[in-house]
């Protein structure tokens, strides 16, 4: 079998795919000039299939776009997020990796991308840079890259973030959230009624329809753990509770949990931490 | 309008019918309430039995000899005439009172300077017409007329010049009328029973699906300008009186959002009459109308000329969503997480059926045996800690009344629905095809949901992707089975306030099956808004997964359940079970919001 296999620089999801695209037969690597346009790169790649069997890339963002753009030029069908290729019968990954699916596959060439993370990463080789043909539909690319701003820890890469519910109360009641988060070097969270209320700005809810995180330690105080907040925060390693309520959905998800007022609670894990430090 | 996309919809001629005998004659709608109801029913059927004499009057005023044959000499119906003339009168006069004395908010953003000149003219017409039949009388070329006409006479001379003025005069408001009306709003005199004939008679949950299997020239991705209208939306905008019953009705508008759906369709009407080639968004319509939208169709509802909110709504949604990309935020992570995952929330569908371990309910494998009911416990119930509460109470009773019922576990997906109602009508048919072939790789044939989202869509929506099944909602299967003696649930003294779920009470019309199992169970005690007038818990139309501006709809109706003084809030879906908890913890009142199928769980041990 002869795979043509677009690959990204610098990029370990291709690296993987490169050992997938190996275990099928002979592998030719491509990649294409200039600044990414998808229409554009997938004409490239298209025409560069000549009579190989499948054409290959990984499952990144890009990949399955490129991939899919191919397939509409080519008028064959499409399997994204692949982990394996017996015949014609293709397992790949749905629903955020809790099914594998088996599916037939048609079409010539085999159009498929390769699940993250499933293969070992290969060693580089040599890779063929794919000349954009003349006509080339550039109307969709990229211009211009801009890195995000860093003020301060982002809620996002945090390493701990601290937040805080209803049951903290006030605006003003923050301050303590604060101060723990301060002395974790971690940053300030908070539910979505905390920013109904006003008490924090939007920018800080942690939760689906705010930031999702991915920190190390997850400190929820007064947050009873609607279904919304814990999509947000179910990416954290380890996530420690503190409520007043038993009962509190939040319990269910949590690790460690403290079942007391975080007015107290809180402010005594600060002057330990203190007390711990300075000692 | 003949530009205008067709509307799919099926002749169902008895119920069109029914609906003209009762929404446009009977004035069902309007006689929701009863004073401005009681207003436009006097001036309506005065406008009907009256007609005869604009025919009479024309007659008249080339030979006033001559008169209409057979009516023109029934002295019952001179008394009729009188009689109307008096009503429609009264009605102008209260009609008056409400605009200038009372002034409700409803009226916000209508034109009152339209509606005051039309009030003119009415009462100008009928005045005119009873002065020509009293003077008519007074000249002897009339002896048909009712006893008011006849009192009125005796103030005019009997020479007939007078009999002459009025006829001309009646003429010339009812032709001057005329002229006026298609430049109004009371064009729906002519446009209303049009547009209550082409509303659709299935149930109103139902949303029309988008098809995509039709040539390039017929695709359409919902509404961006107004010549991607279906006639029924163009219509609708024909129809409308800007009466604003729907904005009183709206828990958007309620809560001081932007949407109402009154300036939602006048502003759709006004892009149509200027026959604008922009977008509707934007220009007629402001971008955040159509996302403050629950889809609870209080709207539809209440409105007395049958314009249907939602389908414009949606529709707007759809070309946002799918052909320019751009919606909410914050929605963004649901729609990923249904398409993705399964479930908006993102969570291992292989976890769907954890809650249901414990109870030993079995969970369908290809190839088994079909059950009696299959429980179709939806994503909330599956995942979220406080609405599982209700899948296990449910499952209980089930079992306890011997049930044969199975669950689809792992091979459930979500309906679709959220996706849908946020206008992303791609996921919620792959949704839907991929539901219905299980559904009927398991021979599945009666459905019990959970969740009153999935049962509209199961049981309204899901017959256009080739799934016929007979759907109930647990509420009613729980009710049929208490009904029966299978379960037998010991009522205690606690006062239980139950909130109608817009999908279950207004969309479906389930009311009084919840209410069956209130009452078995505690002392049941209504809000003031219940039935089809509930209020939304603002979940629905995707709001479960957006940010709400301003003041919070589920606040206001916890605040009304609170008010009744019940200890206990009872639900029938998981959506309002976390929005009214999350509205009643706000408050700090000790009430207890729980699911219909957990109380009686819990009456029954």
């Amino acid at each position: 079998m002869s795979v043509l296999l677009f690959v990204e620089p610098d990029d370990d999801l291709s690296l993987q795919a490169l050992t997938f695209a190996r275990s099928l037969g002979d592998v030719k690597a491509v990649s294409v000039d200039g600044p990414y346009a998808p229409a554009a790169w997938a004409a490239a790649i298209a025409g560069a299939a000549g009579d190989a069997d499948a054409i290959v890339a990984a499952g990144s963002d890009r990949g399955n776009e490129l991939l899919a753009h191919v397939s509409a030029r080519l008028d064959q069908p499409f399997a994204a997020n692949v982990t394996a290729l017996d015949g014609d019968v293709v397992t790949r990954i749905r629903w955020g990796g809790s099914l594998l699916e088996q599916a037939r596959l048609h079409g010539e060439p085999k159009l498929l991308t390769v699940a993250p993370h499933t293969q070992p990463a290969a060693e580089a080789v040599p890779v063929e840079q794919l000349a954009l043909p003349a006509d080339a539909d550039t109307s969709v690319r990229v211009l211009e890259t801009v890195s995000e701003s860093s003020g301060g820890i982002s809620l996002r890469d945090a390493k701990v973030v601290v937040s805080g519910g209803r049951g903290v109360g006030s605006s003003e009641a923050f301050a303590i959230i604060e101060e723990l988060a301060e002395l974790l070097g971690g940053a300030v969270g908070c539910s979505r009624v905390v920013t109904s209320a006003g008490w924090r700005p939007h920018t800080d809810q942690v939760g689906q329809t705010g930031t999702k995180i991915s920190a190390d330690l997850y400190v929820a105080c007064g947050i009873s753990g609607a279904t919304q907040h814990i999509a947000g925060a179910k990416g954290a390693k380890k996530i420690l509770a503190i409520n007043s309520d038993p009962e509190a959905p939040i319990l269910a998800s949590a690790d460690y949990a403290v079942i007391g007022d975080l007015h107290e609670i809180v402010p005594a894990v600060s002057a330990e931490l203190r007390r711990v430090r300075s000692s | 309008m003949r530009r205008a996309k067709p509307n799919d919809r099926p002749p169902d001629v008895p119920r069109r019918v029914r609906n003209e005998l009762e929404i446009v004659l009977g004035q069902r709608k309007l006689l929701q309430r009863l004073v401005p109801g009681l207003m436009h029913a006097f001036i309506f059927w005065g406008f009907l039995v009256l007609f005869p004499t604009i025919v009479m009057a024309m007659i008249a005023a080339v030979d006033k000899h001559t008169e209409l044959p057979w009516l023109g000499h029934q002295t019952w119906f001179g008394w009729m005439v009188d009689l109307f003339v008096v009503l429609v009168l009264v009605g102008v006069g209260a009609a008056v009172y409400i605009r200038k004395v009372v002034r409700p908010p409803r009226f916000q953003g209508s034109h009152s300077g339209d509606a005051d000149f039309i009030l003119f003219m009415i009462a100008g017409v009928v005045t005119t017409l009873l002065c020509w039949h009293a003077a008519a009388h007074a000249a002897g070329l009339n002896d048909h007329v009712g006893p008011l006409s006849a009192a009125l006479a005796k103030a005019f001379p009997s020479h007939g010049l007078e009999e002459r003025v009025f006829v001309w005069a009646h003429l010339a408001f009812v032709l001057g009328f005329l002229r006026y009306l298609p430049y109004s709003k009371h064009l729906h005199i002519a446009t209303a029973a049009v547009n209550v004939w082409l509303a659709r008679t299935s149930r109103p949950g139902r949303l029309e699906p988008l098809r995509f299997d039709v040539p390039d020239d017929e695709l359409r991705f919902g509404t961006a300008t107004i010549f991607d209208l279906t006639r029924k939306e163009v219509m609708d905008g024909f129809s409308c009186t800007e009466c604003g019953r729907c904005q009183d009705a709206c828990p958007a508008w309620a809560t001081g959002k932007v949407l109402s759906p009154k300036l939602l369709i006048m502003g759709v009407r006004d892009q149509v009459l200027a026959q604008s080639t922009e977008p509707i968004l934007g220009n007629g319509v402001p971008e955040q109308m159509i996302w403050d939208c629950v889809t609870c169709g209080a709207c539809v509802e209440a409105c007395p000329v049958s314009i249907e909110h939602i389908d414009h709504i949606v529709d707007l949604r759809r070309s946002r969503v799918m052909v320019d990309s751009q919606f909410p935020a914050e929605a963004e992570p649901m729609l990923r997480d249904v398409e993705r995952a399964g479930n908006p929330w993102g969570k291992p569908q292989t976890e769907r059926a954890a809650w249901a371990e414990e109870l030993g309910v079995r969970v369908l494998e290809p190839g088994d045996r079909p059950p009696e009911y299959l429980y179709w416990v939806g994503c909330a119930a599956s995942f979220d800690e406080r609405a599982k509460k209700s899948a296990e109470s449910t499952a209980k009773l089930l079992q306890q009344a011997g049930v044969d019922f199975a669950i689809l576990g792992p091979r459930e997906a979500c309906t679709g629905d959220p996706a849908r109602r946020m206008g992303n009508e791609y996921v919620f048919q792959a949704y839907a095809e991929q539901n219905v072939a299980t559904l009927r790789e398991q021979r599945v044939r009666k459905i019990v949901a959970s969740c009153p989202h999935c049962f509209n869509t199961l049981a309204n929506e899901y017959g256009d992707f080739g799934g016929s099944f007979e759907v109930l909602h647990h509420t009613e299967l729980l009710a049929e089975l208490v009904r029966d003696g299978r379960l037998q649930p010991k009522a205690d003294a606690k006062p239980i306030t139950y909130h109608d779920s817009c999908y279950l009470a207004r969309h479906n019309d389930v009311r009084m099956e919840p209410r069956e199992l209130v009452a078995a169970v505690g002392q049941p005690i209504e809000m003031k808004r219940s039935g089809k007038q509930t209020f939304c818990c603002g979940a629905g139309g995707a709001h479960m997964w957006m940010e709400e501006a301003g003041k919070p709809i589920n606040a206001e109706r916890a605040r009304e359940a609170i008010d009744t003084g019940a200890e206990t809030l009872a639900v029938a879906c998981p959506f309002c079970t976390v929005m009214l908890d999350d509205g009643v913890r706000e408050t700090g009142s000790p009430m207890r919001v729980a699911d219909v199928s957990t109380l009686l769980a819990e009456s029954m041990e």
